[in-house]
């Protein structure tokens, strides 16, 4: 069991430079469109893939290639589009020590020619992760798999991975205390429990079975980490990335999806999400508890352009905050509009 | 009287501004049934009806701060405000004093509240007195002509003829 420590970045993607320390509970992502932040979560999560299961021969460079998919899967389309075009770095540490390093060169677009370094102690420990896309899968799973393993579908990895994992069979033996407090809450939330028939998924609950594609999709979402609980995806010393908790998801949900995310951090899960919600960035600061480890991170584009962010372990230090910065032009629009009569 | 005061906060009025202690039970006399705003000031064209609420006040305690924030938050302080707009305006109607637009302005000594709870608050606000009447439509009759929930900042933004500060700053 460990946990990822450290990133730095150079001339990836929209990034430049990012040298960034993360939490071993949750990092909140957050930043205006084009910032970043959902590449940030696949390297990482790229890292964490290929330390177990298959993706483990597959390495590092391979992943990194799934997970972006790339224009004609030429890794160079990866580095930081500049004159020049200077190689990418990509560096990844975790708290035992480990480090995964990766180069990719302006000369060589493809995968194989891609160095990486330090893979061999870097998969030595597991490190079971699980990344939830934007868009929900699960409705859509069956024939997925086949298809996307016949290259038919231009789908990135993500999506082919998080239907694997919630495929995987539930976790033999007694559930504990807190797991079972946990699926007890989003079966609540959800009203019911998920099963899969072959490649379909349903909710049932006392109406029957459901199938997915007639539920809410805010509502698939929770029912995936249902099973992800339920499955042992998600258990201590494993990582959850989750892009944009609050896609489709009413407001009035959200304080239990952030406290679904707190109790998983309390029980030893890591976790990296990105978010444009006000609600649910307030939630996190509303219900965090004295031992709860929560970072903040801001990405914002600097004068070159060029990605940069600003850490904080406490909610009103994050620096630019894009997301309270918009309901703040809001407010004083509405304070224009209702005192708009005074002439002060 | 040039500037009025509540627990720690401060207006400053400009010249030709009338106010008066409102929330006053020697003034009042019926409070017993009638809640009140703090203040109310009269200006050639229009009243303002003002409410201080001052959580961050030097003297408070930090188990009643966090108090106040969480009723702000969850929106249970817009019945208390909604209430002492309303009975005010009936009190001051009942008096032949509301003829002019009244605008409710209410001040909230709090730098934790971000423009996303101070808009969440006005916009309740101006549901629950309503601002607006039947069908969406104004008020036939001179009701209200607008409120807004502000702290330091927003107010000095929004009002900086009226200046709002901290008296122990």
């Amino acid at each position: 069991m460990s946990k990822i420590t450290h990133i730095k970045l150079e001339n990836f993607t929209s990034f430049a430079s990012l040298n960034e320390d993360f939490s071993p509970g949750v990092n909140v992502i957050i930043g205006a469109n084009g910032t970043g932040k959902t590449h940030l979560l696949k390297v990482l999560y790229a890292a964490c893939a290929v330390t177990t299961g298959e993706d483990k021969e597959k390495g590092f460079a391979r992943k990194l290639l799934g997970v972006f998919n790339p224009y004609e899967s030429r890794m160079t389309r990866l580095i930081r589009r500049q004159q020049g075009l200077p190689a990418a770095h990509i560096a990844v540490k975790r708290d035992d020590g480990s480090l995964i390093k990766t180069v990719i060169d302006n000369q060589k677009a493809d995968v194989k020619d891609v160095r990486v370094i330090g893979e061999g102690k870097w998969q030595t420990t597991g490190l079971e992760a699980a990344y939830i896309p934007v868009k929900e899968m699960l409705a859509h799973a069956p024939g997925f798999l086949s298809t996307a393993s016949k290259r038919e579908i231009a789908f990135e990895e993500v999506y082919v991975d998080i239907i694997k994992r919630a495929f995987l069979p539930k976790l033999m033996g007694p559930i504990d205390h807190d797991r079972q407090r946990l699926l007890n809450a989003l079966q609540k939330a959800i009203d019911g429990k998920v099963v899969a028939k072959g490649e379909y998924f349903f909710l049932k609950n006392k109406q029957g079975d459901l199938e997915f594609t007639l539920l809410a999709e805010g509502m698939r979402k929770l029912a995936l980490v249902w099973l992800l609980i339920q499955n042992g995806t998600l258990l201590a010393g494993s990582v959850l990335f989750w892009d944009e908790p609050e896609a489709n998801l009413n407001p009035s949900l959200m304080g239990e999806v952030v406290e679904v995310i707190l109790e998983l951090q309390r029980l030893g899960v890591q976790v990296f999400l990105s978010t444009h919600n006000y609600v649910l960035l307030k939630e996190f600061d509303l219900r965090k508890k004295k031992d709860d480890a929560i970072r903040y991170i801001s990405m914002f584009r600097d004068e070159s352009g060029a990605v940069s962010a600003n850490a904080s372990d406490d909610y009103s230090g994050i620096d630019p905050n894009a997301i309270a910065a918009t309901f703040n032009k809001l407010y004083d629009q509405e304070l224009v509009r209702s005192l708009g009569g005074i002439k002060a | 009287m040039t500037s009025i005061a509540e627990d720690d906060l401060q207006i400053e009025l400009p010249a030709g501004a009338r106010a008066r202690k409102f929330d006053d039970q020697n003034v009042h006399g019926l409070s017993h049934c009638m809640k009140a705003v703090d203040f109310i000031v009269d200006l050639d064209d229009r009243t303002y009806y003002i409410e201080f609420k001052d959580p961050q006040h030097p003297a408070s305690q930090p188990k009643d701060r966090e108090k106040f924030i969480r009723q702000f938050l969850s929106g249970q302080i817009d019945t208390d405000l909604k209430t002492k707009y309303r009975d005010s305006f009936l009190y001051e109607w009942g008096s032949a004093r509301a003829s002019k637009p009244i605008y409710y302005l209410v001040l909230i000594g709090a730098d934790v509240l971000s423009g996303a709870d101070l808009l969440a608050r006005t916009d309740s606000l101006k549901r629950q007195l309503p601002v607006d009447g039947p069908d969406g439509k104004q008020w036939k009759q001179n009701f209200i002509a607008g409120c807004a929930v502000m702290n330091l900042a927003a107010w000095n933004r929004s009002l900086p003829s009226f200046p709002a500060s901290r008296l122990s700053a």
